[in-house]
């Protein structure tokens, strides 16, 4: 072979020119097939949204902005109201974060600071296990165990130390000078399902989702970082809330909203114990709707108006979860341009 | 040099390698029959050995003999792990800091540590340095950006961050990263700082302005640097302690160890024969 001098270009043999043929035809064909797999995810995101808004236009039309601020739903009269529903889902979401981001911070941070490493993976494998379960199953727990037993122990004294109207008609101390909270809790509803009931439940379905995303992000974290702050004298907590979380903040928040959306969306665990009544009530105990147990529930039989305002309601569900992150998107460049950078 | 160090010291000496005999400076950090386990694996073998004040200490030796390790128990960094386990004395001032008793806090606050990369936390630059300062100490407003000025001058690092206080640490380059980890350490106003292969991802300017700041630093503070880099070891320190597999072969005044060691292990390393 003659060594081409570094000069002048060398000549191309025929088979290296037909290599380089076949290498940039296939580069190409590489980019556009993923860039077809790209793209199904906006056809698949516009279409879903788009076909609901299609199916949801005869509400939309009939009710127009009504339809979002009116609390009636009434098939017997065929007006629909998504007031209740949206108030349903997003109320009973947030509790369940309340409830599980604290939780799934405490697993994670035992799990990676603080546990042995014998404990580690094992009880890392059962929050994986616990995300599995299906959503069905968090419902009939929630149907047979879980809500009896509220209505055994949890209510009975909600009711009596929190509630402006227990039942022996002496009003505690909390609900007589903390205003609000009375009401937040006194109820007439003799079961032990409602919004409080299916947010719990919702609690327990996230905290795997949360608390595994939160323990992966906890991982990454270098070692050298934590050893620099313990080198400097601080402690587990402190290494943790300085260093840990600023560290992984836009990733936690990220699980975070992973499992709100989950809790937004969630349908069967929520049906069986929010008691699908389409009353708007301020009252964590009494039963309410949520849109995606609305449609459940309603959808076999639905025809004509009503299933167009059951689309309506799926479509607002795109809306309320997009907000949602929208949100998170916000709160995180605050608090990026906080911190200087 | 009038030193009597330079007749060869008998191999079955005392148990005790000292730094160069007549040493004037007292022992800072006095480590007496040191044996380090890790998960079982018996790490560090006997070590004995005086760290005197106010100099600069380099630890060398090839990768896995023990000197970072013997490093991280200065400021029994290595308690964060289970299964590490120190047996021995390590005295500074006068107490064994591996009585389970010593405050680790305490103790960190006397023993500062500088890494092999640059950490800086995810702050702002003023905060960077602040942080360890507020663990141990409450202070005023000014007081604290007096204290944090002074830290980030001693560093040599003032003059190019002054501006950008409130900048996250993370846009600073390498090497000044690094002197804000120093900034960091010093800024505690410790009696020891141990400084762990501290330019090794650094370019060879920032290297050197690391070297000089050593140099600035042993005036104030006690210092034990672990480096791979021999020719380091020799511009910047006063002794110099040669490892292998687990043991302190050597321990002796700088250019003593690197013209005519007593060991022909030390000398084979020394001239690149192995390592």
């Amino acid at each position: 072979m003659s060594s081409p001098s570094m000069v002048n270009a060398p000549t191309l043999t025929a088979d290296m020119a037909a290599r380089n043929r076949r290498d940039a035809r296939n580069d190409r064909l590489f980019a556009w097939l993923l860039a077809a797999c790209g793209m199904i995810v906006l056809v698949t995101l516009v279409g879903a949204a788009g076909s609901t808004l299609w199916g949801g236009r005869e509400a939309f039309a009939k009710f127009g902005w009504h339809f979002l601020v009116s609390t009636e739903w009434d098939p017997g009269t065929d007006t629909y109201g998504a007031l209740v529903p949206i108030f349903g889902t997003v109320v009973t979401a947030l509790i369940a974060l309340v409830i599980a981001v604290p939780v799934s911070f405490g697993i994670s941070l035992f799990l990676t600071e603080v546990a042995p490493n014998w404990l580690r993976s094992p009880v890392g494998s059962a929050i994986e296990l616990l995300a599995g379960i299906p959503s069905i199953i968090y419902g009939m727990w929630g149907l047979f165990i879980f809500s009896p037993f509220m209505s055994a122990h949890v209510k009975p004294w909600l009711v009596n130390y929190m509630s402006t109207q227990p039942d022996d008609g002496k009003v505690a101390w909390i609900p007589a000078h903390v205003p609000f909270i009375g009401k937040v809790f006194t109820s007439q509803y003799p079961f032990g399902g409602g919004v409080l009931t299916a947010g719990i439940v919702l609690a327990i379905m996230v905290i795997p989702f949360i608390s595994s995303v939160m323990r992966e992000v906890f991982q990454t974290v270098p070692t050298r970082l934590k050893e620099s702050a313990y080198a400097l004298g601080s402690s587990t907590w402190e290494v943790v809330w300085d260093i840990v979380l600023p560290y992984t903040r836009s990733a936690v928040i990220g699980g975070v909203f992973l499992g709100l959306g989950r809790a937004l969306g969630e349908t069967m665990a929520v049906a069986f114990v929010l008691g699908n009544a389409f009353q708007l009530s301020a009252s964590l105990l009494e039963p309410g709707s949520s849109i995606a147990s609305a449609i459940a529930n309603q959808f076999s039989e639905a025809v004509g108006l009503q299933k167009s305002a059951l689309m309506a309601l799926a479509f607002l569900l795109f809306v309320v979860t997009f907000i949602v992150l929208l949100i998170a998107r916000l709160m995180l460049r605050r608090l990026a341009s906080k911190e200087g950078r | 040099m009038t030193d009597p160090a330079f007749s060869p010291a008998p191999a079955a000496e005392a148990a005790m390698v000292h730094a160069g005999n007549g040493t004037p400076a007292p022992a800072k950090i006095t480590v007496r029959d040191l044996n380090f386990f890790y998960n079982g694996f018996h790490a560090l073998k006997g070590i004995s050995m005086d760290i005197p004040e106010k100099q600069v200490t380099a630890i060398i030796g090839p990768s896995g003999c023990g000197k970072s390790t013997l490093l991280r128990i200065f400021n029994r960094i290595y308690n964060i792990y289970p299964k590490l386990e120190a047996k021995g004395e390590i005295v500074l001032d006068g107490e064994n800091i591996l009585d389970p008793k010593y405050s680790l806090n305490r103790l960190r606050s006397k023993v500062g540590m500088v890494f092999q990369k640059p950490v800086p936390f995810p702050m702002t630059i003023f905060e960077n340095v602040a942080y360890g300062i507020r663990h141990h100490e409450r202070l005023g407003r000014a007081e604290m950006e007096n204290r944090v000025e002074q830290a980030l001058r001693s560093a040599a690092l003032w003059d190019e961050v002054k501006d950008k206080l409130k900048q996250n640490a993370l846009g600073l380059s390498g090497g000044q990263q690094q002197r804000l980890c120093i900034a960091r350490g010093i800024a505690l106003k410790p009696e020891v700082l141990l400084l762990d292969e501290p330019t090794s991802a650094l370019d060879p300017i920032a290297t050197s302005r690391i070297e000089q700041l050593v140099e600035e630093l042993k005036a104030d503070f006690t210092i034990v640097i672990v480096t791979h880099n021999m020719q380091q070891a020799a511009r910047c320190s006063d002794q110099t302690a040669f490892m292998y597999l687990g043991e302190l072969i050597e321990f002796d005044k700088t250019e003593k160890i690197f013209t005519k060691p007593n060991k022909k292990q030390t000398e084979d390393y020394i001239t690149g024969r192995f390592g």
